[in-house]
């Protein structure tokens, strides 16, 4: 049977046996349900095990008189988690940014990172292979992927983050007034509540937009630091706007913004969770990506091995896999020497 | 005595539904077919537990089922090679109780997270709804007394009980394309049945 329709079944049964209706021929049928199939019976015992966690919820409303429901987020006052600060929360979608911030917390501490990060005044930094999550006083917060530095200034005008080097995600928490801008060299990428990330190479950017709007421009020579960039005329030569579902990226000619499924953006983010996409991707390419959260660099030296194309999600800081799979999949043997690798067919 | 089969499948299984949830989702390229997939990995534990339950740890058990019946739909449909070459090299690290917990930080949650994550999810349901599985749940009260004091049908709050469940079952557990895709609709269910 089809699963959603045996959700429902299921569901149907859970709701119906909850209530003062339900008879001994319901009880029957339901047993005949499950009986009839395994799959039956996983659905239900799946949804009857949902049902029952639901009561550990009883932690929460510890000293409510009963019958009294708290509004939404007021559990956030709990003492239970007392010791815990946070916005409050909106949607499923901050939901799972949030899940996805204590993700990278988690990871941040499975890997020792949190003696790494150096927060000198307002400057932030990870080290090759590092992932940190730095919150912000206005609720805002960055991820800062692998060998990568940020230097914060928050002013009554303006939200200035200055990417030093490497690539962050930036959530955005919305203030009108205070717009939350990212420059990177010469290029500065502005928004006022939204997602996006910001790798730089050089004087280069690329920003994958996942949420809202930003805006990119080259920052004029005699720009004054600290001049409202919303007041600055639309007309100006050098903006373009990025909008969710595209990735832009800057060179000499200027900024190229291509369209994407959100998919596909999302997962240009996958570092975020400490892995690395590929999608017919070049070897080169690839092995450029590895030798970001490595210490260890990988070189491919014969030109028609380095333009092999790849598919897969690797672990960022496994390079070992990586280099194990090509041997595997395309006889492209690794070979060490000095603390880096050197690939190359046959 | 043995405990029966149906709880020990929850305590041990089906307890490791989120984590098994985030695995699939590391691992299977194609979300759509993730809530089918997980619903055939727990189907299989259980017949396989039936027979005999699993010696040593449960959860290996779960993953490891997991990671055969991946392989399995890899070789049948030939996804692209090194994808499939890459999936399966990370699916069959030697021992799988190591390799979820090394591929899996959030697993190291810790339970009154979950339980934060819990409460987000009853917030995100619509406030009525919300308001009937607090009762109920929380609060203890039978669908007779939550009815009274809403002043609705009995009727009623059994599909809001029914509606909740279908939203927490596919935002809590679930992957993100599940709570997209909503195919129930119960939209009349304010509605009085007597």
């Amino acid at each position: 049977m089809d699963r959603t329709h045996l959700n429902e079944q299921a569901l149907l049964f859970l709701a119906k046996r909850d209530s003062s209706n339900w008879t001994d021929h319901d009880e029957e049928s339901l047993q005949n349900w499950v009986d009839c199939d395994d799959a039956h019976r996983v659905a239900f015992l799946r949804l009857e095990n949902i049902w029952e966690n639901v009561g550990r919820l009883k932690a929460l409303g510890a000293g409510l008189p009963r019958g009294t429901v708290p509004p939404p987020s007021h559990w956030r006052h709990s003492p239970f988690f007392a010791s815990e600060n946070e916005r409050a929360p909106r949607s499923v979608r901050q939901m799972r940014l949030w899940s996805f911030t204590a993700a990278v917390m988690i990871l941040t501490f499975a890997t020792g990172l949190i003696g790494y990060l150096w927060p000198r005044g307002d400057r932030y930094s990870t080290p090759i292979g590092g992932i940190a999550s730095v919150p912000l006083q206005d609720g805002s917060s960055v991820t800062l992927n692998t060998a990568s530095q940020i230097h914060v200034e928050l002013t009554p005008e303006e939200r200035h983050i200055a990417l030093d080097r490497g690539e962050a995600f930036f959530y955005v928490a919305h203030d009108t007034t205070r717009p939350f801008v990212v420059q990177a060299g010469n290029k500065r990428v502005i928004a006022v509540g939204t997602q996006f990330s910001v790798r730089r190479e050089a004087d280069d950017i690329r920003v994958a937009v996942t949420e809202g709007k930003v805006r990119i421009e080259e920052d004029a020579p005699r720009r004054r630091r600290g001049a409202r960039p919303e007041t600055a005329s639309p007309e100006r030569q050098d903006q373009v706007f990025a909008a969710a579902g595209t990735i832009a990226t800057t060179n000499s000619s200027g900024v190229n913004v291509q369209e994407k499924p959100i998919a596909e953006v999302a997962e240009d983010l996958s570092w975020r969770q400490g892995y690395l996409t590929f999608h017919n991707t070049t070897l080169a390419q690839a092995v450029e990506e590895f030798n970001r959260y490595n210490r260890q660099k990988i070189r491919v030296e014969e030109p028609r091995t380095a333009a092999i194309r790849v598919s897969g999600t690797f672990r960022a800081t496994n390079s070992q896999a990586f280099i194990r799979i090509l041997d595997e999949a395309y006889s492209i043997h690794a070979k060490t020497t000095d603390g880096s690798v050197t690939l190359r067919q046959n | 005595m043995l405990e029966s089969l149906d709880n020990w499948f929850k305590r041990e299984i089906l307890a490791h539904e989120a984590s098994l949830n985030r695995y699939l989702q590391r691992f299977w390229p194609r979300r759509s077919e993730i809530p089918d997939l997980r619903q055939e990995i727990f189907t299989r534990v259980y017949q396989a537990a039936k027979k005999s339950r699993p010696q040593s740890s449960a959860k290996s058990f779960l993953f490891s089922t997991a990671r055969h019946l991946m392989a399995d739909r890899i070789r049948r449909k030939k996804i692209v090679a090194i994808d499939s070459v890459a999936d399966l090299d990370a699916l069959n690290v030697p021992v799988p109780g190591q390799m979820v917990d090394e591929l899996s930080p959030e697993h190291h949650l810790l339970a009154h997270q979950e339980l934060r994550r819990l409460a987000q999810a009853i917030d995100g349901l619509p406030p009525k709804c919300r308001k009937v599985i607090w009762m109920r749940r929380v609060d203890d009260l039978s669908q007779r007394e939550v009815a009274a004091r809403l002043g609705i049908s009995e009727k009623s709050v059994e599909k809001h009980v029914i509606k909740g469940m279908r939203i927490l079952e596919r935002t809590f557990y679930g992957t993100p394309d599940e709570v997209k895709a909503d195919p129930g609709d119960l939209t009349q269910d304010e509605q009085e049945h007597g």
